[in-house]
């Protein structure tokens, strides 16, 4: 699993190409090239560092060994030691209608297997998805659902766990260590490793998956960020690679997670086809990938479905088991784009999970038809929505301005009206529960128009032509406060951008929705190209990986926000070990943020899905129930 | 003019003795409107069209949250009409604070005032909220929204009137067809008429650029174009319509004229000497006029579908529009709320029902051969 913040877009978000969520995400970098994270440098850093001998490394380092776990076995220890609020029986009997209810179903389906004779090795399961994807290979991944998929399909050697902690799994790591003064991380491997095509995965994949991904020749959209931290990655011997930072920082753990692919597969061929999708001979490892994690892609109907099979020499070496056994014989990826259809699908048993809206939660799965097959449970998920502000247009450059949008929405109603009162507001980015909210969590805003208008005639947005509309003398020039709102086509968000656009009519100021192709409007969002956009982010492993969307001039910054403050709290946070004053760090740059409102901060999306009777071992994280470790690794089916 | 060139009743040159009792025979329109009327079902149609014109002028002192007329310190104002046109709103009511909520205000902030109020007090952009109109509870929201006392087709999942959007979406839903319609026939008749009169090179690039139009799929141009346009308005998607939906009338048009132009009527204008302009817009275009009408009817019709289409794909008219199709739109969401998909769904269906029953009662009543069979 890599860290990372994702775009929300659940379906389309706002970048919403960018969705995390494979058992991995991602961070920053969008668009064909990478182009926001300076990939040059790191490759010419690259050609001058020889690095030195093993020995050498090792009697100078001062290995410290790093946590190397078998994330299901930890969790099963845990688990051991809890007691669940309601058995099994109970848990499916009943109807979902209050948190107490989501609990006592939370409690008894998180329940990890015990017992091998539990679960149905032979089961299949029909996951949804909304969109195809755009390519199998995991170094090309950007959206939620190539995270998905490459999350089963790909080999990981790190990851995190349901508390968010960076490890390094043990199926796949002998041992991890890092140098005393933080600059190094060595990484043995197991010998017992293979790709699906039957070569040993070995040190030197990770060595060619690094260049691979920092060549600048390659349009590699997301995974880059992060790993262009990283001075150079050396392998030693098969089993042994060394990773060099350039800096020691706190978000190291997390830079030297990037995905490895196959050597063998593209050493010779990337020359003649950078993009790695578009010759003959990348087509053909396109659609039949050589993957190196549990799952094979064993068919891929564009548009229709994409199913994984079980990989046999994932968890058997020379005949003997070294791994656990995937809990699913075959993974069946089904895209259906429409939410009603998806839920049609799965009262009738042809998909086992999906992720409910709001709407679906409260008013069409309460009925025996639903729960006839299915039950549903909710988690908490630090994804965050609001309305973002260009600050360089005329209108939003001036804090108070954006203070008075903060003012002038309608919380109450968007809560209460739109979201059935399931969502909760947003005072900032971190959510209350997280380690790096800040400890007095800001004030809410409420709807104050009188207040809003206040600010508004304080910033010269008066109505100075008395034609009812609010405008102001810019440049001897009378300017009407008339923006528009980008919005992605989502009947949801749109109805949420029509509140804003009536509350502010009471006030006297326009404002023009405009639904938009969610690829239209990333690559509007890229270019800066608007006035106002509505959207989300999800939350990342580390608070660091906000950067790219605070910082001043980073790739996710759409709105030319910049406080530099801000930017240099970042810098504090990455060089700070301690995790208590890395909170207190990156609460300090919640609360800056808050204060300059880049943002119109409105509410924190929670996970809500529906399931299967069948399916057990569901556990949900920040990060929904599937992108952390163990995640879909400890979901199975009963007989 | 030689109005009769194709009509049946009767022949102009009568014998000079005329009696005093015979009539003069009907010209070739007010035969057509007598034919036309006779058939109930399109004088049905025709009469729930003008119905439809008549709430869409209507609709906000049907339904709305804006006084008709009042009288506010001394002065008379029509705030209504800002559902046609916000700027028509006056900014009195901004500058005092109003926040487009009248009931209230206008009483507290002039004890005097008076207001005539619509019918119904709901919006089409709005959820009515608790104690904005006196004796009136707030909107149900979610799946509350089964239509009631307040609420006579319901509310949409946010609580905003059903029968409030569909009012004011009745003007979308007309102009939509008119609009359109009016470009196209503008640009069919006038190309189909040249390409018919002058034959030769002209019909010949005339008709290749009609039929390239015709490869021009109408949903996807659409689509592009709200990609581009920054301030898409409804108009933007009236002019595609129209800018793509004018062949079929082009084609018509065109045949009439090559039956016409070489009619007695149109030799003796050339001789003499009328310009050809003129010929074809004066003389033969209102011979040639009535075949066209039909598929003009039939384009209204298949433009309120293609504009409800794309409201409903989520591409129409930009929010917060009152259209049906985005009602309904709103309806597939949860088919259970039925009253979301039930009532727009049977105002696109008898819309265009409505102009299809015309467009065929024109038909029949201006073509001789449909008109009387087995004479």
């Amino acid at each position: 699993m890599r860290r990372s913040r994702r775009c929300v877009s659940s379906g389309y978000g706002f970048l919403v190409g960018l969705a995390l969520a494979g058992v991995a995400s991602l961070t920053t970098a969008i668009g064909p090239g990478g182009s926001c994270c300076q990939a040059a440098e790191p490759n010419a850093a690259d050609e001058k560092f020889t690095p030195p001998p093993l020995a050498e490394l090792d009697a100078q380092a001062g290995w410290i060994d790093q946590p190397v776990v078998d994330t299901l076995a930890a969790l099963r220890k845990q688990q051991a030691g809890e007691k669940p609020r309601a058995t099994i029986a109970a848990a499916l009997a009943m109807k979902n209608k209050s948190r107490p209810d989501n609990e006592k179903i939370a409690g008894a389906l998180g329940r990890v297997a015990t017992d091998d004779a539990q679960i149905d090795y032979e089961a299949n399961i029909n996951r949804h998805i909304r969109r195809d994807v755009k390519s199998t290979n995991p170094i090309m991944m950007s959206a939620t659902e190539e995270f998905d998929i490459a999350g089963l399909t790909g080999l990981s050697f790190f990851g995190f766990d349901w508390r968010l902690e960076p490890l390094a799994t043990a199926e796949t790591v002998v041992s991890w260590q890092t140098s005393k003064d933080r600059l190094m991380d060595k990484l043995v491997i197991r010998k017992d490793l293979t790709w699906s095509d039957g070569r040993p995965i070995t040190a030197h994949d990770v060595e060619f998956s690094y260049h691979t991904i920092m060549n600048d020749k390659v349009p590699v959209p997301a995974v880059r960020s992060g790993t262009d931290k990283l001075k150079a990655v050396h392998a030693y011997d098969d089993q042994t690679v060394v990773f060099f930072h350039k800096e020691a920082l706190a978000t190291n753990v997390w830079n030297i997670n990037f995905p490895v692919i196959a050597k063998h597969i593209y050493e010779n061929s990337l020359a003649d086809d950078y993009t790695m999708q578009e010759s003959k001979y990348h087509v053909r490892y396109e659609n039949d990938p050589v993957c190196g994690g549990p799952y094979t892609i064993t068919k891929r109907v564009r548009r229709q479905e994409i199913v994984l099979t079980r990989r046999e020499s994932y968890y058997l070496h020379e005949g003997k088991q070294v791994r656990d056994k995937p809990y699913f014989r075959e993974i069946r990826f089904r895209i259906l784009e429409d939410g009603n259809i998806a839920l049609l699908a799965m009262k009738n048993g042809e998909i086992d999970e999906m992720i409910l809206t709001a709407e679906q939660w409260v008013t069409q799965t309460g009925d025996d038809d639903y729960y006839r097959l299915n039950t549903k449970i909710s988690g908490l998920e630090w994804t965050y929505f609001g309305f973002n502000w260009n600050q360089k247009t005329a209108y939003f450059s001036d804090v108070r301005v954006r203070k008075a949008m903060a003012h002038a929405f309608d919380y109450r109603e968007m809560l209460d009206k739109m979201f059935y009162g399931l969502y909760e507001q947003s005072n900032g980015m971190f959510h209350k529960g997280a380690w790096m909210a800040p400890k007095k969590p800001p004030a809410f805003y409420k709807q104050d128009l009188d207040k809003a208008e206040e600010l508004l005639d304080a910033a010269g947005w008066d109505d100075h032509d008395g034609d009812g509309i609010r405008d102001k003398k810019i440049d001897g020039k009378l300017v009407k406060f008339e923006f528009s709102l980008l919005c992605p086509s989502i009947p949801e968000r749109i109805k949420l951008c029509a509140l804003l656009k009536e509350n502010l009519a009471q006030i006297g100021i326009i404002c023009n929705v405009r639904q938009l192709e969610s690829t239209v409007m990333n690559d509007r969002l890229l270019k800066h190209e608007f006035q106002a956009a509505f959207g989300g982010w999800g939350t990342g492993t580390d608070p660091d990986t906000s950067d790219n969307i605070w910082a001043t001039g980073e790739g996710r910054n759409f709105g030319y926000y910049s406080n530099p403050k801000v930017d240099d709290l970042y810098k504090q946070g990455r060089l700070e070990f301690d995790r208590k004053k890395r909170g207190e760090i990156y609460g300090r740059i919640h609360e800056l943020i808050y204060e300059d409102q880049p943002y119109t901060f409105l509410y924190f999306r929670d996970a809500f899905y529906g399931f299967n009777k069948k399916l057990r071992g569901i556990n949900f994280t920040p990060r929904g129930p599937y992108h952390y470790g163990p995640g879909f690794n400890s979901i199975y089916k009963v007989k | 003019m030689v109005r009769a060139a194709t009509s049946t009743s009767g022949s102009v040159d009568a014998p000079p003795p005329v009696p005093e009792t015979a009539h003069h025979s009907r010209g070739f329109w007010a035969e057509a409107w007598r034919q036309f009327r006779r058939r109930k079902l399109a004088m049905a149609a025709f009469c729930s069209v003008w119905f439809l014109v008549v709430v869409a002028l209507l609709a906000p002192a049907i339904a709305g949250t804006k006084p008709i007329v009042c009288r506010y310190k001394g002065e008379l104002y029509f705030p209504a009409l800002a559902y046609f046109n916000e700027s028509w709103e006056n900014p009195i009511f901004f500058n005092d604070k109003f926040r487009k909520i009248y009931p209230k205000n206008l009483k507290k902030k002039d004890p005097e005032s008076w207001a005539v109020w619509p019918l119904f007090y709901q919006d089409p952009f709005r959820r009515i909220k608790e104690g904005e109109w006196e004796g009136q509870p707030e909107n149900p929201s979610g799946d509350q929204g089964a239509p009631n006392k307040y609420n006579l087709f319901g509310t949409n999942q946010q609580g905003i009137d059903v029968f409030a959007q569909m009012v004011h979406g009745t003007t979308i839903a007309l102009l939509v067809g008119f609009v359109s319609m009016g470009i196209a026939s503008l640009i069919g008749i006038t190309f189909g008429a040249v390409a018919g009169y002058l034959g030769g090179w002209a019909d010949m690039v005339l008709s290749r650029i009609t039929e390239v139009v015709m490869c021009v799929p109408t949903l996807i141009l659409i689509l592009a174009l709200l990609a581009i346009v920054e301030k898409t308005t409804i108009w933007h998607i009236m002019a595609v319509i129209g800018c793509t939906g004018w062949t079929s009338i082009a084609r018509l048009a065109r045949a009439e004229f090559l039956k016409l132009r070489d009619s007695d009527f149109v030799i003796a204008a050339r001789a003499l000497g009328v310009g050809w302009p003129r010929i074809i817009f004066r003389h033969v275009l209102p011979n040639a006029l009535a075949p066209v009408l039909v598929p003009i009817t039939f384009g209204i019709a298949s433009a309120i579908l293609t504009e409800s289409s794309l409201s409903f794909l989520g591409f129409g008219a930009p929010p917060p529009n009152p259209s049906w199709g985005t009602l309904l739109n709103s309806g597939r969401d949860n088919m259970h709320l039925w009253w979301l998909i039930v009532f727009p769904g049977a105002a696109i269906f008898l819309a265009v029902l409505a102009y299809n029953l015309i467009g065929e009662g024109l038909q029949e009543a201006t073509d001789p051969r449909l008109r009387d069979p087995g004479r």
